[in-house]
């Protein structure tokens, strides 16, 4: 209806243009000026309504997507959507949880077998010591330094296989 | 000027036909229309209803996972605790074999219960460490049968049954694992 309307102001707009040419033609005087105008008026106020028609059926759109947004299907859809999300965020909770608990529990067990290592390390390396104090006599001083360096350093360093080659070495030196 | 004239009126009757079609095209079918509107509307509730009840449900589920959840991380816990404890066992019932050993043979030398007593936690290390049930199964016998021999060894030697200064069968246990592996 709008758009009709708007057409038919189009429509008078021109041909009051062209009675405006007509009047100018016949040099009436004016007459065409003030035709002019209303037919400026009549092309303004055209535009003016077809531009009004455009914002209402913006309006019209929009109020229609906001309707739809809030519409009850759409809001349960969304609702089951979250649900879904929150199923899903709460597996992989459960993994991510597990993998911790394994994680930390490894951590723990390592820390044990650190410790014991260290344990029976330590009780070799007081062994190796004994023994190379009880061969301190046949060996030269630099040799006996040397060996208990080495005793120490592989000791610290928790070297399992150095510290048993240098018991053997010992042994022999025996 | 005439056929002009005609030309207009013709086109207004076009005009006007069109929109009596269109007209009774409505007429004929308004019924159908209206069943249609109730039938989208029909739908719609219908659709509504489902995603309500499917709502519901995936609610309760949550809830039913959820404590599914607990209760598992709690039993995992719990197990978790179980093996280090278990762990921990094992490293003392280790270190007790090493001195039950060194108790029976009194000259052997340290490097060498240090060695039998590396030996059966690296067994012992396996058997935690597998991740198949029947490779699990494998590493216990093998670290069951190392304990074994290690204690037959100690008892013998306690009793006076031989005369080896050292344990001569778990250290060929031990030469036999290493050469297999």
């Amino acid at each position: 209806m709008l758009i009709r309307i708007t057409l038919l102001l189009m429509f008078a707009a021109f041909a009051v243009f062209l009675s405006v040419d007509l009047l100018l033609w016949l040099a009436v005087p004016g007459l065409p000026r003030l035709l002019t105008q209303l037919g400026l008026l009549t092309l303004l106020s055209a535009f003016a309504l077809l531009l009004t028609a455009g914002l209402f059926v913006v309006i019209k759109l929009v109020i229609a997507a906001c309707s739809d947004y809030f519409s009850a299907k759409q809001r349960l859809q969304r609702r089951l959507w979250f649900i879904q999300a929150r199923q899903d965020q709460l597996k992989q909770l459960f993994y991510f949880r597990t993998v911790q608990i394994n994680y930390f529990n490894e951590r723990k067990r390592k820390q044990l077998l650190r410790a014991n290592n260290r344990k029976h390390i330590q009780s070799l390396s007081k062994a190796i010591d004994k023994d190379l104090r009880s061969m301190k006599q046949q060996l030269s001083k630099p040799t006996y330094l040397k060996l208990q360096q080495e005793n120490a350093r592989y000791r610290d360093q928790q070297q399992v296989e150095a510290l048993l080659k240098l018991q053997q070495k010992i042994t022999t030196l025996n | 000027m005439t056929t002009f004239k005609n030309r207009i009126f013709n086109w207004i009757k076009l005009f006007h036909s069109v929109k009596d079609e269109n007209l009774q095209w409505k007429t004929t079918n308004q019924d159908q229309q209206i069943k249609l509107k109730q039938a989208r509307v029909l739908a719609e509730k219908s659709l509504e209803a489902e995603l309500k009840k499917k709502s519901v449900q995936l609610a309760h589920e949550i809830i039913l996972l959820r404590t599914k959840n607990d209760t598992e991380l709690s039993m995992f816990k719990t197990q978790c605790k179980q093996d280090i404890k278990d762990y921990k066992q094992y490293l003392a019932s280790l270190d007790q074999l090493k001195r039950s050993i060194q108790a029976s043979y009194t000259h052997l030398p340290e490097a060498v219960a240090f060695t039998i007593h590396h030996h059966a936690k690296h067994l012992l290390n396996q058997m935690w460490e597998a991740k198949d049930f029947e490779q699990k199964m494998q590493h216990e016998i093998q670290l069951i049968q190392f304990m074994t021999t290690v204690h037959e060894d100690a008892r013998l030697n306690m009793e006076g049954a031989t005369t080896e200064k050292l344990p001569e069968r778990t250290l060929s246990l031990i030469q036999k694992n290493r050469e297999s592996t």
